[in-house]
């Protein structure tokens, strides 16, 4: 080091005699001086950067070339004569084609580099309409990327990337465990998706389905910095919420008396089948239809409960029960630099009220990255996280009585007002049984809210360490170290009298804690140079290693002594239960990449990777894949027409094993499960599955084609992107005849085609100095089909034949005739012993529209995003029909059913003659039966009960297809006119709106999560966004 | 400067963990001992509550939907007991590792019980290739109902004898503790139920049923049987999570369940005592005395839901006790009870199978029931007119007698028991019967067995039922 040192100095003095000082400004053309552009003298080693305010000096003597670069400015060389002072205007590279993104391992690429692709969201489109986690904001944005949201607190969206679920990784390091929560939007600089298998090659297997891969923000060389941005959004109301009946109450066949809670016998078993509300009864003290109700005054001599007035006093139970949420996120960063060092720290806070009452969540963190460069070879880099999330209570979601919609509307009768049951406790009975209309099968919402607690407190800690020093010129080193640790505490606390599904609860308390920690470092040597103008490498060698350990452990109570006292020391049972577990796992890994590039014009990338894993037995835990992709730039090679401002076209192939069986590290081992211990004496139990000897990792080969192209001056953008891969040696749990002892055995086998292709289209169809309109459409369409099936057998076990999309859903259905008629047995559809095909569940397109329209200072952007066709399940419409909340039960055959009058016929036929005969697989080997018109009525209220409408409603399954309006900004940027009088650099105000419209084929639920998991009603979000620059 | 480069690279590759060290799951253990496997086996044998079995022999009714098992349309069952086969074949395993055999002696028993469980729900059943995975069979072939039996009821003859001669200590033991002797009597004791239930084949075949009845009952020494309720074969419920009694707690049982007609009349008829205990007085009666017969009252099952919730909603119907649903331990539930082998006994004297007094067998599985129940008091009923048989063969009475004393308890045994007799008569001509008015004979075959192993199902489902897999086909039991 000191030796070249001394050389450096030597050759500067050499050097001297015919140098002077030069010094100048750089502006882009807008007249903005422009910071961090690159100074330098070809051939020699002289060259700088840029301030804060594009000025710089240099030493160079009269002759020499002056070369400036910058990403996304065309460079500029400007031969010197005898100035001492320069202004150098750069002019923006309207090919954009020296843009770059992060790709793999956060290694930055030209986008017309690289042979795959890569879509990136810039950290601004974050910045403004806040959800509360990241990834939210990224539905409809990425074309092939899928979220489905819920606005339920605290619950993950499902995230799919051309099918599957992606890695998630922050400044290189992976994180294995996608903990979205722990990113804080306003530390993100920019978010980039790498879509195919090619692009995460380097990172191992665990990245083969694809990476979103985040950067986040550094200090920026100049001064110091101060930005302050604040989001605040109130849930006012809602865009979808199940639209139920309130013509009847709670009951059964039109009767209802309350007499102590428990649901038999008058009370109508809990179901909402009961007398029309607001019956007009001029004989009643109330003028309405009167009978003894859980909120009915007693007689103070009988004892007995006094009827009162049957009405629908609940109908507004939504509304009152719900409470307007809030989602506030504050974030305070400061920032420096200059060209030895830079920092930058930041606070955030994000705090979700719920709206169910007593539920929030609060999520802070706090995050320090920072770089020195204490040589012009030596850079070293460093980021820390420390991320809490705390509540005390968040809301269940799922079908059950643990669910508030299950509780407030979808098995309540409006004849009963929440606003009565915010005195939940039982006079007399506090702390043990709560007060409610039924106490055998619901929950009291506000006993729900304010005694079931369910607390979550979790610590992050993650970041990374990591140094690159050159060598040489060409060759430098690289040293990178990265953890993710967390610590996880849970309680559960459930009341005495709480209801769970079947069961009344005695009370009991839970705690689980995990700790997990994860550390990946890798080490690799760089080599790049331009061997001559039109021919340049770039490769590199690495070893990375990857280690994780998590410990887990829970204990439990076996009932609760003293109510409400939630300590595992108040356990009412003989002993606590308690589990742990212990998982750790290694993976050890060589890779290599070489990037080549011709003429600027054609770019070839080989990468390989050997991992040896401990998840596999040993002796077939080793393996390699590659890859290799390839661009073209058309525009580079051949004269285009002038319309025409980029042209590429790309290709790559890769290969991707993976030796993992689902997420427990040791599924490779045959071993003994615990069982139930009885009394005190222990019991283990062997599990049902069996494992194939000489198990081998499973391998994906993928292979895509794009062309990515800008005309009209760049005013108009599309880049497609076809890809096919094909899934084999899978991993899978071949089910076997249960007769065997065991139902699958796992072994490798089984084969899969995923294909599908993605569209994006950029345009700025209007662009003049006060306005300016961009628009964006994101497409994409993915299919799975099975291409064999281990054994050569006819069909897998979900029906499934070669050939087919694995998509297709079989579900019970009832029986029909040739011509499609639902076959009736005594007024009642027959049911099929077969599954019957149904339909698909995968949607065929799924879309995504934004657009930003700038006038003068004003910004109003919007994204509509929806998906088309695909089936989804509804368990809400199906248990609405079945429960008596529909309000497609509204009829006259109800009110018969009311009377008893049997009046209902089912459409179809019954079987007059003849007989039926099945193969073993249900297709029909003889048929001849003869049929008339099913003309037997029944009781409309036993027939919901006993079909849910199955039949009139395609058996639940709804068409997913929807559209909406995610997200609304109007932004005001304030001048620099007005803002030189205030202590602000920059700042702008907005109004935004988030998930404001839908519109979607299935009624009473919001597609948008994929499933139907009975969700609170789908919030629309409203507010403002405030963003200043000191 | 180069060397602490050096000192860092080091440093990150100095904690790198090697692959060998990881691949042992400190989770779950590889091997065992067997008594842990029998613990699991035995609550699988011996958990024999089932609201199910309930509907389908007339005891209970439901209310909240028209129930397959009420109404007879039910369709498939599983091969869920293959799995418990497989534990047992684990048990012999350890057993042979730990080199005990009464381990090995009482896996005969739990192989013969779970292959009968198996049997008589489909007809012929995977056997001699069954739970064999683990050497490569993956696809068994079926074996007839007819092998299945005689080579089950060698093997429980192989295991009453074997078991004699052990004095091994048997740990894990939750139903005898370690008790060979009362073992044996629950061996033999299940040897006579299933030759009872081979009452219809004693003309044809290989079996000697008859003969094999006598061996046991006539060599109480040798092959001795229950001699009393603590003799029985049953599960005792505790208080403590999951050992409880399966419907403790349950919602729909307090709430969409009620008593069946026929069988409330029944007992209204008798005048049983064991009335109080398995009902609730109807809610319009509820000021009545407790031990008013009229005060009880039943939903009919055949009759449409809509006539029957109809009669729950104006409160005419009676609910269970409500023990079943409170009582965290109520009663054990019974794989096999000393009353079910007195009946069994009383109807093979009544058929003359065996010499003794069909009206004694009769009498102590009468009283053993009710002092199940807790009735100590069982002289006035036992003398009473309507309880006497009619003579010594009066089958009908002794079926109708065991159907009581199996009320929610010993799985399906009285579903069977009908099936094989017609005793008692289950009401098929209510408004809301389905599968055209008949009680279904056997369950269709699992629905992956026909993908998992279609050729070998299709050769069982062919050579058995001329009309295919359904629910109303004759098995050879039955045939």
């Amino acid at each position: 080091m000191n030796k070249l040192l001394n050389l450096f100095v030597l050759l500067l003095a050499f050097a001297g005699f015919a140098q002077q000082e030069v010094s100048g400004t750089v502006k882009d053309p807008n007249n903005v001086p422009l910071g961090g552009v690159t100074v330098m003298i070809p051939n020699t080693s002289r060259g700088t950067v840029t301030d804060f305010d594009g000025n710089f000096t240099i030493e160079a003597a009269a002759g020499e070339a002056l070369q400036f670069s910058y990403v996304g400015f065309t460079k500029q060389t400007i031969t010197l004569s005898d100035q001492t002072d320069l202004e150098v205007i750069m002019a923006e590279d309207a090919q954009a084609l020296d843009a770059v993104v992060v790709t793999a391992l956060g290694i930055k690429k030209e986008v017309k580099a690289l042979g795959y692709a890569v879509q990136e969201v810039g950290g601004e489109n974050l910045e403004k309409a806040k959800e509360p986690n990241f990834i939210n904001q990224l539905s409809g944005r990425v074309a092939g990327l899928n979220i489905k949201n819920s606005t339920d607190l605290f619950q993950n969206p499902a995230i799919q990337l051309r099918g599957a679920t992606p890695l998630l990784v922050i400044d290189g390091i992976p994180d294995r465990t996608l903990d979205i929560w722990k990113v804080n939007s306003d530390d993100i600089e920019s978010v980039s998706v790498l879509k195919g298998a090619t692009a995460s090659a380097l990172y191992g297997s665990v990245g083969r389905n694809g990476a979103i891969m985040i950067t986040t923000k550094r200090g920026k060389q100049g001064k110091l910095s101060v930005t302050f941005n604040n989001s605040t959004q109130f849930q006012t109301d809602f865009i979808r919420v199940p639209d139920v009946q309130t013509t009847y109450g709670n009951g059964n066949r039109g009767v209802y008396a309350y007499v102590d809670g428990s649901g038999s016998g008058t009370e109508g078993g809990g179901w909402i089948w009961g007398p029309r509300l607001d019956q007009v009864d001029p004989t009643t003290p109330s003028g309405f239809f009167e009978t003894p109700q859980y909120n009915s005054p007693v007689d103070p001599t009988t004892g007995a409960l006094i009827p009162i007035a049957y009405t629908s006093r609940g109908k507004d139970n939504i509304k009152n029960f719900f409470d307007t949420g809030i989602i506030q996120s504050n974030n305070v960063s400061v920032g420096w630099g200059n060209d030895k060092a830079d920092v930058r720290m930041s606070l955030s806070n994000n705090y979700q009220k719920g709206i169910v009452p007593n539920t929030d969540l609060k999520n802070t963190s706090f995050n320090v990255a920072g770089s020195i460069r204490p040589s012009d070879k030596l850079t070293i880099n460093g980021t820390l996280t420390y991320n809490k999330q705390f509540t005390s209570n968040f809301p269940e979601v799922g079908y059950g009585p643990t669910n508030y919609l299950y509780n407030l509307i979808l098995w309540t009768g409006t004849d009963v007002d929440v606003r009565d049951l915010k005195n939940y406790w039982r006079e007399g009975q506090e702390g043990i049984q709560q007060r409610h209309f039924n106490i055998s099968y619901y929950n009291n919402p506000y006993f729900q809210a304010y005694e079931y607690k369910r607390g979550y407190n979790k610590t992050n800690v993650y970041g990374n360490a990591s140094f690159n020093y050159d060598i040489t010129d060409e060759l430098s080193l690289r040293g990178r170290t990265g953890i993710n640790e967390y610590s996880l505490y849970r309680d559960y606390k459930e009341p005495k009298s709480y209801i769970g599904y079947g069961a009344k609860s005695r009370g009991n308390f839970s705690i689980a804690q995990t700790n997990y920690f994860d550390i990946t470092s890798d080490l690799a040597l760089h080599f790049e140079k331009k061997i001559t103008d039109n021919f340049g490498i770039t490769a590199e060698g690495a070893y990375v290693n990857y280690y994780r350990n998590s410990k887990n452990t829970t204990q439990a109570t076996d009932g609760l002594n003293l109510p409400g006292f939630y300590n595992l020391a108040n356990n009412a049972g003989a002993t606590l239960f308690g589990t742990n577990r212990e998982e750790k796992e290694t993976i050890n890994s060589f890779y290599g990449f070489v990037d080549l590039e011709f003429y600027n014009a054609f770019y070839l990338s080989l990468t390989g990777r050997n991992d040896k894993v401990s998840t596999l037995p040993d002796g077939n835990n080793a393996f390699f894949y590659p890859s290799a992709s390839a661009s073209v730039v058309l525009s580079s090679l051949f004269d285009m027409p002038d319309w025409v401002s980029f042209a590429k076209l790309r290709g790559s192939w890769s290969r991707v094993s993976e030796g993992k069986i689902g997420n427990d590290p040791y599924d490779y081992i045959l071993a003994y499960e615990k069982g139930t211990t009885w009394d005190g004496t222990p019991a283990t139990y062997f599990g049902s599955n069996l494992l194939a000897p000489n198990l081998e990792p499973e391998t994906s080969d993928t292979w895509e084609v794009g062309a990515n192209f800008r005309v009209l001056n760049n005013r108009l953008g599309f880049d497609l992107a076809y890809y096919q891969a094909r899934d084999y040696n899978n991993l899978i749990y071949s089910p076997i005849s249960d007769a065997s002892g065991y139902s699958s055995i796992l072994l490798n086998g089984n084969e899969f085609e995923r294909k599908g292709v993605e569209l994006t289209l950029d345009a700025t169809p209007i662009k003049t100095d006060n306005f300016s309109w961009n628009t964006q459409l994101n497409l994409s369409h993915y299919r799975r089909y099975q291409k064999a099936i281990y054994g050569d057998r006819e069909q897998t076990e979900g029906f499934l034949r070669v050939g087919d999309r694995t998509d297709k859903i079989y579900t019970s259905i009832y029986q029909t005739n040739a011509d499609g008629a639902v076959i009736f047995e005594n007024g009642l559809p027959v049911n099929d012993p077969y599954a019957r095909f149904i339909g698909y569940d995968e949607p065929d397109l799924t879309y995504g529209i934004s657009s930003q329209l700038t006038y003068k200072n004003f910004t109003l952007s919007f994204l509509f995003d929806g998906r088309l066709g695909g089936l989804m399940y509804s368990t809400t419409n199906q248990k609405m029909w079945w429960g008596g909340t529909s309000k497609g039960t509204v009829n006259q055959f109800r009110d018969d059913a009311n009377n008893g009058e049997n009046t209902y016929i089912g459409n179809g036929v019954v079987v007059t003659g003849g007989t039926v005969s099945y193969d073993v697989n249900g297709a029909i080997v003889e048929d001849t039966r003869t049929y008339a018109p099913n003309e037997v009525p029944v009781n409309y209220i036993s027939f919901m009960q006993t079909t849910s409408n199955n039949q009139n409603s395609n058996y639940h399954y709804y068409k997913e297809t929807f559209i909406k309006l995610r997200e609304l900004t109007l932004t005001y940027q304030f001048t620099d006119n007005v803002l030189k009088q205030t202590p602000f650099k920059a700042l702008d105000v907005s109004l935004v709106g988030r998930n404001l419209w839908l519109a979607s084929k299935i009624p009473n639920v919001d597609p948008d999560s994929g499933v139907d998991n009975l969700h609170a009603p789908s919030t629309r979000n409203i507010g403002f966004n405030i963003n200043a620059k000191f | 400067m180069k060397k602490y480069i050096r000192i860092l690279s080091l440093m990150l590759l100095a904690g790198c963990a090697q692959v060998e060290d990881l691949q042992n799951d400190p989770n779950r253990a590889t091997q065992v001992s067997p008594d842990l496997l029998l613990t699991t086996i035995e609550q699988a044998a011996f958990n024999k509550v089932s609201t199910s079995a309930a509907l389908a022999s007339r005891q209970l009714t439901f209310t909240d939907g028209t129930n397959e098992y009420q109404y007879y349309n039910w369709q498939r069952a599983d091969f869920d007991q293959f799995d418990d086969l497989k534990q047992v074949q684990k048990m012999v395993e350890e057993a042979r590792n730990a080199d005990s055999q009464v381990y090995q002696i009482l896996a005969k028993f739990f192989n013969a019980y779970f292959t009968v469980e198996l049997t008589r729900v489909f007809g012929d059943i995977p056997f001699t290739e069954a739970v064999q995975a683990e050497t490569g069979v993956y696809m068994p072939t079926y074996d007839t109902q007819e092998l299945i039996y005689k080579s089950v009821l060698d093997s429980l003859r192989t295991a009453s004898l074997e078991l004699a001669q052990n004095e091994e200590s048997i740990r894990g033991d939750i139903i005898y503790n370690g008790d060979t002797g009362k073992w044996q009597k629950l061996i033999n004791s299940y040897s006579l139920r299933v030759l009872m239930s081979l009452s219809n084949k004693t003309g044809s075949g290989s079996i000697a049923i008859i003969d094999r009845f006598r061996e046991i009952v006539n060599n109480p020494n040798q092959f001795p049987i229950f001699e009393s309720n603590e003799d029985s074969g049953k599960l005792t419920y505790v208080d403590i999570q999951n050992n409880r009694y399966p419907l403790f707690n349950n919602n729909n049982l307090q709430t969409a369940y009620y008593l069946e007609q026929t069988f409330i009349e029944r007992l209204q008829n008798l005048e049983d005592p064991r009335l109080f205990s398995f009902a609730d007085k109807k809610p319009n009666a509820s000021t009545a005395a407790q031990n008013d017969f009229s005060a009880y009252g039943g939903l009919y099952g055949s009759a449409s839901l809509s006539d029957n919730a109809a009669k729950a909603v104006s409160g005419e119907a009676s609910r269970i006790k409500p023990r079943y649903y409170n009582d965290p331990v109520n009663e054990p539930s019974l794989l096999m009870g000393y009353p079910e082998l007195q009946f069994t006994l009383a109807e093979a004297a009544a058929r003359g199978w065996i010499d003794t007094d069909t009206d004694s067998h009769y009498k102590l599985g009468i009283e053993a029931s009710m002092n199940f129940y807790g009735i100590s008091d069982t002289e006035s009923y036992l003398t009473s007119e309507s309880v006497q048989l009619e003579d010594a063969s009066d089958i009908a009475s002794i079926l109708t007698q065991k159907h009581i004393a199996l009320f929610l308890n010993t799985g399906w045994q009285s579903f069977y028991d009908q099936r094989r007799t017609g005793i008692p008569e289950f009401n098929v001509d209510g408004g809301g019967i389905l599968n055209n008015g008949k009680i279904p004979k056997r369950f269709m075959y699992p629905q992956n067995e026909s993908i998992n192993n279609t050729e070998n199902l299709n050769t069982a489902i062919t050579r058995q039922f001329p009309e295919g897999d359904t629910i109303n086909a004759l098995m050879w039991l039955i045939d």
